[in-house]
């Protein structure tokens, strides 16, 4: 029991120490090659993304753009029109509906309707957990998805405060889609199986409008699809960037609230609350 | 050697062995046979939704890291802390990391929407993220452990034909202290950026919290070990040879017992700020909520203090108990099964709270309702199988246990 000493020499050469270091610097050097570098098979990728970046930067121009949306609780009668637009515009399962609309009721009991697309945080906590980037905030204040480079964990569904995100559990039935063609026909692509989705404002018809020139906000063809679809005007859209947009002027006229705002989301989707009150 | 091998032949494969690995074999079938009609349906298959969009896979996940933590720990007893005896159960310690973190992995990804996307994190960076640092670490931690492991597996007969294979990994082994240091260093980092994955989410109310990051280190800290000396001792009681010094194992039984107490102390101080001298409405709203409709307040008490840490605390830290095997594996079990709760209690409770944001009083989504589905379940069985088989294949057929060195072995038996 005495001699039970097990020594652990350290029994390291300048060669050795040299060997090892060596070993780490170059699969450093290789990873960074091989991932982002030239050699790799993903630098094409990468490629991509950076020019795609850098387009959405010229395209929409950093800064003077602020894409935002007024909801006004007040003249919202529930009739769920967007809901509809919206799931035949995006294709939008049954179920997994990106625009919801429900009844509430304020505290002195009376009824109005509540209506929450995603509210595009500037602060959005999908964007900072995803793991890959395939959230990410637009320097147009779009807080968007790369439904090609999505891996499906979910930790942004989990994150998000307001509920905005659907997973696809399943591969999606040819026609499960009732409101096509009636409320409108479909101007992306479905998502795939395994990845998460969201409202992204109709970017599609933003990007393509502005680059016909067209308003956001004011031209039909270049505003989201509940936007124009509302039959009484609740929903108003455009650039909270620019303080002669009509959302700009609504937002100055009116009270309005944000959802949650203790949580420091910074939400780009204002609400003006009903008559009588919350 | 001829007679080596006559003689050790028939002591190996006995009927006992034998059933045991086609048990085993039986769950790790079971396990594929979900995993594959997962990747053919999709995750419609498991009970998770929209609303409690994590389940049981992650709570294996966590788990399965978690009781990896031995690794690290005992790690850096012996290339930190200068405990230099400590080294004959570091290679089990390893071992069974490996095991865990390999478990943990697999579940991972299975429970990916896109399990052809799972190099995406490599390749698309999101510096903000901890789940990314944390695949990051888990993943690098993993290399050294592979790399740590090396020699030993190379030790094996088998590789005769080869030298080469044991130059490299002779050098490898003289870099075992470095690796270790690594190890330790990344360790930390991810074992308590998995707590940060819920303490930092804002929007769950009983998540957020800054002590979250601290109870899943400590946990794992004090977890991760007390099962390596649990697996020692029932290899030992199995084989009927004493393989590792009995003085490390109380030793190791005592520093768990003891680290224990400081993540009981932590864990106690935590629930009296937050809920009941906190009391923020959020959080008050939630407990109150999982209180009435669920079993968390039972899983709490019974689960993560009386089992998890009542019971192992008594049993590594009384004189009357922690001197004998028995007690202390009973405890490392209790242990292991308190943080299985834990994780779970954290993962599947806290989602069962509906998000509250709509500025009216009536409209909130219904709360969480979450029991795993059967492939879910299939998905556990094989996992608990593939550890459990990589743990009798290891224990049995790798030289796992003591130092490499003939001496120190011989001085063992007395």
């Amino acid at each position: 029991m005495s001699k039970k000493k097990t020594k652990v020499k350290l029994e390291l050469t300048r060669r050795d120490f040299l060997v090892v270091a060596g070993a780490a610097v170059g699969s450093v050097v290789a990873a960074e090659t091989l991932t982002t570098g030239l050699l790799s098979p993903f630098a094409n990728l990468k490629q991509q993304q950076v020019e795609g970046v850098a387009e959405a930067v010229h395209e929409s121009g950093a800064g003077v753009f602020h894409w935002g949306m007024v909801i006004n609780l007040d003249k919202c009668i529930g009739c769920a029109y967007c809901q509809r637009a919206c799931s035949a515009t995006n294709d939008v399962a049954e179920g997994m509906e990106w625009n919801i609309v429900v009844e509430e009721k304020n505290t002195a009991g009376n009824t109005f309707y509540f209506s929450r697309p995603c509210l595009h945080c500037q602060h959005a906590p999908c964007v900072e957990v995803c793991p890959v980037k395939a959230t990410y905030l637009r320097s147009d204040g779009l807080v968007v998805m790369d439904y090609d480079r999505c891996i499906g964990c979910r930790y942004c569904q989990v994150a998000c405060p307001y509920d905005a995100r659907r997973f696809n559990w399943e591969r999606r039935h040819v026609d499960d889609n009732a409101w096509i063609p009636t409320w409108g026909i479909p101007e992306v692509d479905r998502r795939p199986r395994g990845v998460v989705e969201k409202c992204t404002f109709c970017i599609q018809r933003i990007d393509k409008g502005l680059e016909n020139g067209l308003v956001p906000g004011e031209d039909y063809d270049a505003t989201p699809a509940c936007v124009n679809v509302c039959p009484v005007e609740a929903r108003v859209f455009g650039n909270l960037n620019d303080p002669n947009s009509k959302i700009s002027k609504v937002i100055e006229e009116n009270a309005t609230l944000r959802l949650s705002e203790d949580l420091g989301t910074n939400p780009s989707v204002y609400y003006i609350p009903p008559k009588e009150g919350l | 050697m001829a007679t080596t091998t006559l003689a050790r032949k028939p002591s190996v494969w006995t009927p006992g062995f034998l059933a045991w690995l086609g048990l085993l074999g039986v769950l790790v079938v079971i396990g594929l046979v979900s995993a594959f009609w997962v990747f053919a349906r999709g995750l419609v298959l498991t009970n998770m939704t929209d609303i409690v969009p994590w389940g049981l896979w992650i709570t294996i996940d966590l788990s399965a890291i978690a009781l990896g933590a031995g690794a690290f720990t005992l790690s850096a007893f012996v290339y930190l802390g200068g405990y230099k005896k400590y080294h004959s159960i570091v290679r089990l310690a390893v071992f069974i990391g490996f095991i865990g973190y390999t478990s943990a992995l697999l579940t991972l990804v299975m429970d990916i929407g896109r399990p052809d996307r799972f190099w995406h994190p490599w390749a698309y960076w999101n510096v903000h993220s901890v789940l990314w640092e944390i695949t990051w670490c888990i993943t690098i931690y993993l290399t050294i452990m592979i790399l740590e492991f090396l020699p030993v597996v190379t030790d094996l007969k088998f590789f005769d034909r080869w030298p080469w294979v044991r130059k490299v990994a002779h050098i490898l082994h003289k870099a075992a202290p470095v690796l270790a240091l690594l190890g330790v260093m990344v360790s930390l980092l991810h074992q308590s950026s998995l707590g940060a994955t819920y303490g930092i989410v804002k929007s769950r109310p009983i998540w957020f919290k800054p002590s979250m990051p601290i109870m899943f280190i400590l946990s794992a800290v004090a977890v991760g070990p007390a099962l390596t000396m649990a697996v020692a001792f029932v290899t030992e009681m199995i084989t009927g040879k004493r393989r590792v010094d009995h003085q490390i194992l109380f030793n190791i039984a005592r520093f768990s017992g003891f680290a224990l107490l400081v993540y009981a102390y932590i864990k106690i101080w935590d629930l009296a700020s937050v809920t009941y001298y906190g009391r923020m409405p959020a959080v008050n709203e939630a407990l109150s909520l999982l209180y009435r409709q669920t079993a968390y307040n039972f899983g709490f008490w019974f689960g993560e203090i009386i089992i998890g840490l009542v019971i192992p605390i008594i049993l590594f830290l009384v004189p009357r108990f922690n001197r004998n095997p028995k007690y202390l594996v009973l405890g490392a079990v209790c242990a292991v099964i308190g943080v299985i709760f834990n994780r779970w209690d954290i993962t599947v409770t806290g989602l069962y709270v509906p998000l509250e944001y709509s500025p009216g009083t009536q409209y909130q989504l219904p709360a969480g309702t979450y029991f795993p589905g059967l492939v879910e379940w299939g998905v556990a069985i094989g996992i608990v199988g593939y550890a459990l088989l990589m743990l009798t294949l290891g224990t049995r057929f790798l030289p796992l246990f003591g130092d490499p060195k003939p001496r120190s072995q011989a001085g063992q038996g007395d």
